[in-house]
């Protein structure tokens, strides 16, 4: 008796969707759908018009339509369902959807969730004033400029330096419209420094030490007021302000599902193959770890469907889990938990993203051994790759944790873990 | 813009710039807020002209804007006082209308909580006072039933009040149903008319507006934060109003599993004090906070009072610290140095004031109408002589409550474009066109949930932007307000 509509269902056709989507399809698992709930397939990558994508993937710069254009092409065979939006996925591979008829319950053998990231805007960050006009994140700028083609706005704020908010200033600057500053609360700009330059170029303002304080007005000529380190305030005239970056998962399918948490990060825990506390169910790309390049996940995607297809052809294998545990310094790891086979070992990378800037050690301690340790330079918001952990089973006793510690060279010989 | 109804074949004199000629309307009711809405509502099911005029672009653009969305039964309101009576009378009209316009009702119940001895003390009087107002069914809940009831509070609650005919409501599909019906019955409205003064000759008033001149034989002045500066053109007000700013914050639907009821903390002389409440569409609500300010019109959120709304809240209920924020507000109660509402009429001059209707007038509003209407037979039975009005038509408002079936979960043929409160286009497309069509995002916000919702419209507002400018030929779109 088949009780499963699909083998797999993929939920999202961003680029970790697509890549899971596609590797299945190689792998051989023939009864697959991508589920997207827009009316077109590709995800963020969609409205991007800036070459940031490709290098990895293709070699070449391109952009996001054309990035997904040229995915698309090395997956005939995968179906896309698009204005389909899954609204809860269950225990057993229970899925409901959202279709132009109505709620509609089907199952699958496995679900991928690839539900990818968006900005933090400006309610969750809990900014003072008013509630004028022309409020938006990046995301929605591009899709103002890029998709409906709607300028609304001559002199926006940008919030944020992370590589995103530089492509604010792309998109805007296609528009023809200069933004009248950047602002950023640290000291140095978060995406890389030659990104600063590009805004200098454009003569584009970057207040440091800086944030929001108030935004004022409620009628056409808008202010803000900022305030830096020094508690110096002072007022910028802007009819838009756009916060940037400060990704999140978009993680509500877990949130309002069964699916462990990370208790600070409310990003659902999946292991090196992507895999989560139900091991029915994967979650990858972005919304594990908001944000990464799409090329990053794609190629991510493409690995967690390979894992999948072993998994529907030869079957689970026996486990036990161990839970990553991490300094303070660390925002966030994939994999947040690992499965070690039983009689056996486990060999995979690890990414993390840290808080602030760090160079120096990192080191993973796996129980009594030390599984890791490498010089790494690291920066906010974006990806630092822990290569080749190999992890022992027999390793493995009642108190075994893998801990990530960041070591300052200062202190290299500190015995103690520190606490958190 | 001219709007009249197919309902009411009533003859509505106008010329070609759209001014209304003449001495056209019985009442005039100045003010879109929930309590203008149920008043003109009123008037025009009792067969009178109405016209309702309101300053801002849309209804509750004020006050009613932003409240805690609460169906009251007035437990702790004082008694003997017009708030109470008014939040009596109307709490049952609601609970009899709302399935009639097919508004949702959330029957959560209320729970006061004694967070310390002190306050554990004093709950017997609030039991006493629920009582003394009626309000039989309110009882003591030791701390055992308490946990039982609602497991996510912090251990540090010792007992509590139970409430258990609070209700949930919808704060916005409301006061749009009253006055959509009232359109309907023949009421008239205007938005952007903000009213600066008028002329009475014994037998008529004329309200100068920044747009026209309006006629009318009755003035119900229920302009809220705005009330004592309305009132003086009539009368030299008794009452002065105070703004009292309240900020809220919404948080994310997965924490609205933390509470099954509304918890309510044992209020104090100025105030409620901070609620966690559920909402109609399935959030979870914190505030609000209580600050007297001067302007009118203007309600900021502060990001250090966020931040303790957000400590205390994270007190009485641990989990709430883990879960994400969707969106933050704040609203000004037109509050009076008065303890009750200011509700009078001026007889020699046909005008009703409506005001210092500070925290309870979701609640109370079809009180406040009834009492309003009681005020004009009372006082001027000679204006009041209204054909009655033919049966109304019960319109049925689109449901937005969580609980009830949406849009979405029958299908109606059209794809969500807002996905974090799974609005279809369908849904936006009825808002545009509907008896009282939403003119801006903020309306259609409020008519359908669109881009309310965690992501604050970065998946759908450009999208949403372009539905609305097709259906108004907006020439000038506008990037949404967030």
């Amino acid at each position: 008796m088949n009780k499963f509509d699909y083998d797999v269902v993929v939920i999202g056709s961003g680029p970790s969707g697509i890549g899971a989507a596609t590797a299945l399809v190689k792998a051989g698992v023939k009864n697959i759908v991508v589920f997207e709930r827009e009316t077109r397939i590709g995800g963020i990558p969609r409205h991007t018009n800036h070459p940031s994508f490709g290098l990895l993937v293709f070699k070449r710069p391109m952009s996001g339509p054309k990035f997904i254009k040229c995915l698309l092409r090395q997956c005939p065979g995968v179906h896309f369902e698009t204005t389909t939006t899954v609204v809860a996925v269950k225990r057993n591979g229970q899925l409901d959807l959202a279709t132009l008829d109505g709620l509609k319950t089907i199952r699958a053998r496995h679900i991928i969730i690839a539900t990818g990231a968006r900005e933090t805007p400006r309610h969750g960050r809990l900014i003072s004033g008013l509630r004028p006009r022309g409020i938006i994140t990046t995301g929605a700028l591009q899709q103002f400029v890029n998709t409906i083609k709607l300028y609304p706005f001559l002199k926006p704020v940008i919030v944020g330096t992370e590589l995103v908010s530089f492509s604010a200033i792309w998109t805007l600057r296609a528009a023809g419209i200069k933004p009248v500053a950047m602002i950023e609360k640290n000291s140095r700009i978060t995406a890389y420094r030659p990104a600063a330059l590009f805004a200098r170029l454009l003569g584009v303002p970057i207040y440091y030490n800086t944030i929001v304080a108030d935004i004022g007005d409620m009628f056409d000529t808008r202010k803000i007021e900022i305030l830096n380190a020094n508690s110096e305030s002072r007022t910028l005239a802007c009819d838009s302000i756009i916060f940037s970056g400060n990704f999140v998962g978009e993680n509500s399918l877990a949130h309002e599902g069964h699916l462990k948490l990370n208790s600070k990060t409310r990003i659902p825990k999946v292991d090196q193959n992507w895999l989560s506390s139900d091991l029915q169910i994967s979650v990858v790309g972005n919304a594990t770890h908001p944000a990464d390049m799409g090329d990053q996940c794609y190629i991510e995607g493409k690995s967690a469907g390979v894992a999948v297809a072993a998994i529907l052809q030869q079957g689970q294998t026996i486990t036990d889990t161990v839970e990553v545990q991490h300094d303070e310094g660390i925002r966030l790891t994939t994999p947040s938990i690992v499965r070690i086979p039983k009689l056996g070992r486990t060999h995979f990378d690890l990414c993390m993203h840290v808080t602030k800037p760090y160079t120096g050690i990192i080191e993973i301690r796996f129980g009594d051994d030390i599984a890791y340790r490498r010089l790494h330079r690291c920066m906010p918001a974006r990806r630092v790759r822990l290569k080749n952990i190999s992890l022992n089973n027999s390793d493995l006793n009642d108190q075994a944790e893998i801990h990530i510690s960041l070591k300052s060279r200062s202190r290299k010989h500190s015995d103690k873990l520190p606490g958190h | 813009m001219v709007r009249t109804t197919s309902m009411n074949k009533k003859p509505v004199r106008t010329n070609g710039n759209g001014n209304i000629a003449g001495l056209s309307f019985d009442v005039i009711v100045i003010g879109g807020g929930v309590v203008g809405c149920a008043i003109t509502r009123n008037f025009a099911l009792s067969g009178a002209r109405v016209l309702m005029l309101e300053r801002g672009a849309d209804i509750l653009s004020g006050a009613s804007k932003a409240n805690s969305a609460i169906l009251h039964t007035g437990f702790d309101a004082p008694s003997d006082s017009l708030e109470l009576a008014c939040i009596k009378s109307g709490y049952d009209a609601y609970l009899d209308l709302a399935p009639r316009l097919n508004l949702p009702t959330l029957k959560t119940g209320a729970l006061i909580v004694a967070w310390n001895e002190t306050q554990l003390a004093g709950l017997s009087q609030i039991v006493k006072k629920a009582h003394n107002n009626r309000i039989n069914d309110v009882r003591l809940v030791d701390r055992n039933a308490l946990l039982i009831r609602e497991p996510g509070l912090a251990n540090l609650a010792l007992g509590a009040v139970e409430v258990p005919r609070e209700f949930v409501i919808d704060p916005w599909s409301t006061p749009l149903a009253y006055l959509t019906q009232a359109v309907r019955a023949g009421a008239e409205y205007r938005f952007n008319a903000e009213v600066s003064g008028g002329t009475f000759d014994g037998n008529y008033w004329r309200l100068t507006t920044n747009a026209n001149e309006y006629c009318g034989s009755l003035i119900i002045n229920c302009t809220g934060t705005n009330g004592d500066h309305i009132e003086e053109i009539c009368r030299k007000p008794d009452f002065e109003i105070r703004p009292r700013k309240g900020q809220f914050l919404v948080f994310d639907k997965s924490a609205s599993g933390l509470i099954n009821s509304i918890i309510l903390p044992v209020p104090t002389a100025i105030t409620k004090g901070v609620v966690l409440t559920k909402t109609i569409f399935g959030n979870l609500l914190l505030g609000p906070t209580a600050e007297e300010q001067v302007d009118r019109w203007e309600a900021r959120v502060d990001h250090d009072k966020l931040r303790e709304l957000i400590e205390t809240g994270s007190r009485m209920l641990p989990g709430l610290r883990a879960h994400p924020v969707t969106a933050t507000y704040a609203g000004l109660r037109p509050a009076t140095q008065f303890a009750d509402y200011q509700i009078t009429a001026t007889r020699n001059k046909n005008w009703i004031g409506v005001n210092g209707i500070r925290s309870t007038g979701l609640t109370s509003a079809l009180g406040i109408a009834m009492y309003v209407e009681h005020l004009c037979t009372q006082n001027f039975a000679d204006i009041c002589k209204f054909s009655l009005a033919e049966l109304p038509s019960w319109p049925q408002m689109p449901n937005l409550a969580q609980d009830k079936i949406r849009a979405f979960q029958k299908g109606d043929g059209t794809e969500i474009v807002c996905h974090c409160e799974n609005v279809t286009r369908g849904e936006i497309e009825r808002a545009l066109s509907s008896d009282i069509p939403a003119r801006n995002t903020e309306g259609l916000r409020r008519r359908t949930r669109a881009m309310m919702g965690r992501c604050n419209g970065f998946y759908c507002s450009a999208r949403i932007t372009q539905l609305l400018a097709c259906q108004t030929s907006d020439k000038d779109p506008q990037v949404p307000e967030a």
